[in-house]
């Protein structure tokens, strides 16, 4: 099996890499078909427009388009992503000392809403033909149409504003440090032996998280459940009832294992939209992660931010991709064998 | 269809939907007519004002007023015109270019259904709403940009799942009949593919305006949305947010108003599903 | 007095529809000795699935056993509560499926499932049941049962996992099993393996068998008792081999006659008109429900319904006529088959189709041979005959035929004209000439077509566009034809049964009066009763309009009657052919001889060498 697994991971890294290639050609040419001139804003206003000029040779940007985009590639092969006009910095690095919060943020949110999810969809299926089923379906269909953006601001409202229950604002107290050593604060401050700023850290990260995993909660539970219902529709259900095995049984033990595959394969593509989702929730809890210099880069036309952050965005959802379709093959012995 | 249409109809979801959609679209449609205010009208005399009927309110605005002093209720019902105007293009034209590569793609199959499913894939691989972001930088604020740039990214999800259902059909016999009947692969598409297609994809034109309305609101929230001189939920909210202690009202009415709209979607989207996709009306799913 | 594995009595099942409550089996009632096997015996609808469902209360939602007792060695199934109930399934009462394939969870080995069942049975430790498992199926005649417990159901064949679903029903040492039509679904060659492996389990742990089949002749040979359902209700029962050779009631009669023979002279089949009434139709009857298709019907018969009548002993037949049944036969001639000239129309010379499988970025892919150079002809007006198993490559050769796949070598004559090339005018062309009736008619009408559109798909194709008003005419020259009345022009299919279906299935095919039909397997899955009706039609209409036509199937002793010409077909090769009478009553080639002898004979007294293999010492061998 783990030579299956591996074959499978060697063909998605070879697919995924002109996949990459191709995703950064398309950022490049959305980006560089802006009616802003990066030079322009790199210099303060008063620049000539001799400087401005000198300014555009030494960022590169008189050559031709695809001599612009090759030496961007050489240079990102070279782990250089260009300079960030914002902050002036390698937006390489800007996006490393980010990434984590959001990692941590998008991983605790999708634990939610696997939880909320799965514990959803099987009170929603023990419910069928009950006059409940119209009921549950009903909620699960209003609270899809809350997107994010929304559960984070009624969540900040009502439990950050009016209850004073949790903080909303940032990754951590703002009078604790925070220490850095993976770039993970839950690791991090476990690692320093700071319990104080670890639960501060969590404190701050149950309302993003949830909100977030709120929002994706109800596809997973409507899919576990159509799922199920589908499930029991096989023959293997009636023939397991036929040998005499209990209800709770079958549901366990035959039902779930089969309806999870189709469920996985959702939670695999909800969880890069989870991903994407990110960026709201942290510019409303004002969260230092990717997706707040996200908002920043593009609020100020940073192109090299703005690029490296996109291509950050695909590698991590091409990465989930994989491990999920691993899990599924995995999980569903049909495509294993041969 | 006629069946399914009258089956639809009698679905109580589908009709409390199409009841909330239309009071809506009346909203878009006669905002000139229903608004008591100009909703770029400032008066900076009565800014973030309570709702009428609380001490402090003003009758001449119903639902108070904003930072910058412009009627909230007029902003929410112009808001309207925005939201729908963005989920009927923009659903459409993602529905047209998504449904016609999805039927190519599925029915020829072999190497163009390959082509087209990478193409596909490669445009999946970004997450929808830092694409919409991306392309919004690169097209500019607008309304006419917002529905670009909406049609851009979910033409995807359209072909996607469109897809699966065109092969599905077209493995039925009565496809292959007709091209031994002497159909072209045009008429074949036309008069055997896309009816039994149509009921997935009345659905997901549905859901589709669901997504549309939340899109333009996350644009407009972040300031990329239809600019600043039209009303938008979303810009509502964002300037709603840094005077959230003083007038809770001004978030709480535009987020409402989201709610309630992609609501009636996703329940249209739902009941159709329920009603037009036969196997699932008999198995009473 | 002997207790009985199971007795019936006045059972009645009742069903909600559309409102109303509709008995969908009605006072049936039987007696089954331990170790002794039951048949069921009808066609679809006739109720005799129900039976199966009702013994372990999993009834489809609607339906409910209303009245009558189910007694399982002295106990009510229908009074016991549901838990002890429960317990006795997989234990003392035991099922074998359908559908083997599907009947597996696919995402657990087959050991994962024997150990769970095990397990339930109360046997400790893995080991021990490991070996159990091992022991069970090695009894089912599975090689290397070992290496087959690390397995998933997709890999194994459909034969190998109904000797599973076997192993697991006898593993229990049940009193009674349940066997729900468990040929069906495989393929011909395998059904005389698995019914010896059924007779011996049974005879090895003396259960009680309750066998459920809508095959007469099948039931003849492997049952001891036989019930014959018709529209839920039990109309003849008793000793398998009497019932079958002197059957006394005349639907019993009338379904003998109307299934093909294999081996004896070729006779007309007995066409019973209309079919079974479905339950939405039996709420309205009054009397006998076979009255209105019975050839002895009288007004009595419509008056009420008739009560059962011994005829000898243990043989109980529901109808007053009974005496009169031996004197139904068919009053049409034999089938002639019409003079066929020697002229070609059809000609097949070394036609192959290879595909690549497998392999992926890197090759590595394999060349499949679905069919390997295979030259057969049909002449004006004949009916060849293409049998074969599943996979044999019959239906990639109709595919070749009608160009639904392009071959990879060979060609393709309709009189004298190459089909093989891919070009419009010969598409064009062939749409007139050459015509497919597909296999499932589910599949093969539109559902949102109504049947008048359907009918006359052919005239709206290309360019050429018929006016509504010829349409129209034509649809109801079509309808005549195929012997459907004009008032089905407005409806959808999903309003039609199956064997109405099938008809505009071939009226479509019929639309420019081809000059040769392909038909694939569209009489397969078709009751008995309906498989007749449309037999005769395709002779009748053969008869009037004249074409030739490739028939497709698997059976055959419907072969046999139909054509007058058959090509063997086994791995992509056509291993045998020739006249049709000649090839089976002398079959050369090993697979035609398999093929023949899984038939069982029309005569329920004769024996059926592969049930029981006779060797020479004259005593049957158990193998």
């Amino acid at each position: 099996m783990i030579g299956i697994v591996g074959k499978l991971i060697a063909r998605r890294l070879v697919t995924a890499v002109p996949i990459l290639l191709a995703v950064s050609v398309l950022l490049f040419c959305v980006l560089r078909a802006l009616p802003v001139d990066p030079a322009a804003m790199s210099l303060p206003p008063s620049a000539t427009l001799e400087e401005i000029e000198a300014k555009r040779h030494e960022m590169g940007l008189d050559r031709p388009l695809p001599e612009q985009y090759l030496i961007w590639l050489v240079d990102a092969l070279h782990g250089d992503f260009g300079r960030s006009i914002q902050f002036r910095r390698d937006s390489g690095s800007l996006v490393a000392t980010t990434l984590p919060a959001t990692i941590q943020l998008a991983l605790a949110a999708m634990v939610i809403a696997a939880i909320l999810g799965i514990g959803g969809g099987l009170l929603m299926f023990r419910v069928r033909g009950t006059v409940l089923e119209p009921l549950t379906d009903l909620v699960s269909i209003l609270l899809l149409s809350i997107p994010e953006f929304l559960w984070g601001l009624i969540l900040l409202f009502v439990f950050g504003v009016m209850l004073h229950l949790l903080p909303f604002t940032g990754q951590v107290a703002p009078d604790l440090p925070a220490p850095r050593i993976t770039g993970f604060l839950l690791i991090d401050s476990l690692l320093s032996g700071r319990l104080d700023i670890f639960l501060s850290a969590c404190q701050h990260l149950i309302l993003p998280a949830v909100a977030l995993g709120l929002a994706f909660s109800p596809t997973i539970m409507r899919v576990l459940r159509s799922s199920l219902f589908d499930v029991y529709h096989e023959d293997y259900i009636q023939q397991a009832r036929l040998r005499g095995l209990s209800e709770g049984h079958i549901l366990i033990k035959h039902a779930f294992k089969n309806a999870s595959l189709p469920t996985l394969t959702l939670a695999g593509v909800q969880f890069g939209i989870l991903f994407s989702g990110t960026l709201l929730v942290e510019v409303i809890y004002s969260y230092p992660g990717m997706g707040n210099l996200m908002v920043d880069a593009v609020r100020n036309a940073d192109l090299p931010l703005i690029q490296t952050i996109g291509l950050t965005y695909c590698v991590v959802v091409l990465m989930i991709n994989t491990v999920i379709d691993s899990l599924y093959v995995v999980l569903n012995p049909k495509l294993r064998v041969r | 269809m006629p069946s399914a249409l009258s089956r639809s109809l009698r679905s109580p979801r589908v009709l409390i939907a199409l009841g909330m959609i239309l009071c809506i679209l009346l909203c878009a449609i006669f905002a000139g007519r229903i608004a008591p205010n100009d909703p770029s009208d400032q008066n900076l005399l009565a800014i973030l004002a309570p709702p009428a009927w609380i001490d402090g309110g003003d009758p001449a605005y119903p639902l108070g007023t904003d930072s910058l002093g412009r009627c909230v209720l007029s902003r929410l019902i112009y808001g309207a015109r925005t939201a729908m105007l963005v989920a009927f293009f923009a659903s459409l034209g993602a529905m047209i270019i998504g449904s016609i590569l999805a039927h190519i793609s599925g029915y020829f199959g072999g190497t163009t259904d390959w082509i087209i499913g990478r193409l596909v894939d490669i445009w999946m691989s970004f997450p929808p709403v830092i694409l919409s972001l991306i392309l919004m930088v690169g097209l500019g604020v607008g309304l006419d940009r917002v529905i670009l740039a909406i049609i851009l990214v979910d033409w995807t999800r359209f072909c996607r799942v469109l897809r699966s259902e065109v092969l599905i059909v077209t493995r039925h016999d009565y496809v292959s009949a007709a091209r031994l009947l002497g159909f072209t692969h045009w008429q074949a598409i036309a008069r055997e593919v896309l009816p039994a297609t149509l009921p997935l994809l009345i659905t997901l034109v549905s859901l589709e305006m669901a997504i549309a309305v939340i899109v333009e609101a996350i644009l407009s929230f972040v300031g990329l949305g239809v600019g600043a001189d039209q009303a938008a939920w979303g810009q509502m909210i964002a300037d709603a947010r840094q005077y959230v202690y003083q007038s809770p009202w001004n978030l709480l009415l535009p987020a409402i108003a989201i709610f309630l709209t992609v609501a009636a979607f996703n329940l249209l989207g739902d009941g159709l599903r329920r009603t037009l996709d036969v196997r699932l009306a008999e198995s009473g799913r | 007095m002997t207790v009985f594995a199971l007795q019936a009595k006045d059972i009645v099942v009742s069903a909600q529809i559309d409102g109303n409550v509709v008995p969908a089996i009605r006072g049936l009632s039987f007696d089954l000795p331990p170790g002794k096997i039951l048949g069921l015996v009808g066609e679809s609808g006739a109720g005799k699935s129900m039976i199966g469902r009702a013994i372990a209360q999993l009834l489809p939602s609607g339906f409910e056993i209303t009245a009558g007792s189910l007694v399982f060695e002295g106990e009510d199934l229908l009074q016991m509560p549901a838990a002890r109930r429960r317990a006795l399934l997989g234990r003392a009462i035991a099922f074998i499926p359908q559908q083997p394939m599907t009947a597996l969870n696919p995402v657990m080995m087959i050991g994962a499932q024997f150990d769970e069942h095990l397990a339930r049975l109360g046997e400790e430790g893995r080991e021990k049941r490991r070996e159990r498992a091992v022991a069970a199926l090695t009894a089912a005649r599975l090689p290397q049962a070992g290496d087959l417990l690390r397995q998933y159901p997709h890999q194994l064949s459909g034969g190998m996992c109904q000797r599973v679903l076997i192993a697991f029903a006898f593993s229990s040492n049940p009193r009674l099993v349940i066997a729900d039509e468990p040929t069906t679904a495989l393929d011909v060659t395998i059904h005389p393996q698995i019914l010896r492996l059924v007779a011996e389990m049974q005879r090895e742990h003396a259960t009680a068998v309750i066998f459920i089949t809508h095959d007469l002749r099948l039931a003849a040979q492997l049952c001891d008792e036989v019930v014959v359902m018709y529209a839920g209700r039990a109309i003849e029962s008793g000793p398998a081999r009497s019932i079958l050779s002197k059957p006394a009631h005349p639907y019993t009669r009338c379904l003998q006659l109307a299934n093909p023979s294999l081996r004896e002279e070729r006779q007309a089949l007995y066409v019973m008109p209309d079919q079974m009434p479905s339950l939405r139709q039996l709420k309205g009857m009054t009397g006998c429900h076979f009255a209105p298709r019975c050839p002895l019907v009288t007004v009595e018969c419509r008056q009420a319904e008739p009560p059962n009548v011994a005829v000898a002993a243990n043989h109980n037949v529901a109808c007053i006529h009974a005496a009169g049944v031996p004197n139904i036969g068919t009053t049409e001639a034999a089938p002639v088959a019409p003079k066929t000239s020697a002229r070609i129309v059809l000609q097949v010379e070394k036609l192959q189709k290879h595909y690549s499988v497998g392999g992926g970025l890197f090759g590595g892919a394999q060349k499949f041979e679905a069919v390997k150079e295979a030259s057969f002809s049909i002449a004006e007006n004949e009916f060849v005959a293409l049998v074969g198993q599943s996979g044999s490559g019959k239906s990639t050769i109709a595919k070749l035929l009608v160009g639904l796949e392009q071959p990879t070598g060979g060609q393709i004559l309709l009189n004298g004209d190459d089909l093989t090339d891919r070009s419009e005018r010969t598409r064009a062309r062939r749409a007139v000439r050459l015509q497919m009736v597909f296999q499932d008619p589910q599949s093969a009408l539109n559902p949102r077509r109504r049947i008048a559109s359907i009918v006359t798909q052919a005239m709206e194709a290309g360019s050429r566009h018929a006016s509504w008003d010829k349409r129209l005419a034509r649809t109801r020259e079509l309808l005549a034809e195929v012997g459907l009345s004009t008032d089905i022009g407005p409806r959808l299919p999903g309003q039609l049964s199956g064997g109405q279906r099938q008809r505009v299935n071939i009226a479509r095919a019929l639309c420019n009066i081809p000059k040769i039909l392909v038909a694939d397997e569209i009489v397969s899955g078709l009751d008995v009763s309906i498989q007749a009706q449309l037999l005769a039609l395709l002779a009748r209409l053969r008869a009037e309009l004249g074409f030739g036509m490739l028939f497709i199937s698997h059976d055959l002793s419907v072969v046999r009657h139909l054509c007058s010409r058959v090509l063997v077909m086994y791995r992509g090769e056509i291993v045998e052919q020739g006249p049709t009478d000649t090839v089976f009553s002398n079959p050369q080639h090993p697979h035609t001889r398999a093929l023949v002898s899984s038939v069982p004979p029309d005569d329920p007294l004769a024996p059926w060498p592969a049930l029981n293999p006779v060797v020479a010492t004259g005593e049957p061998v158990s193998a």
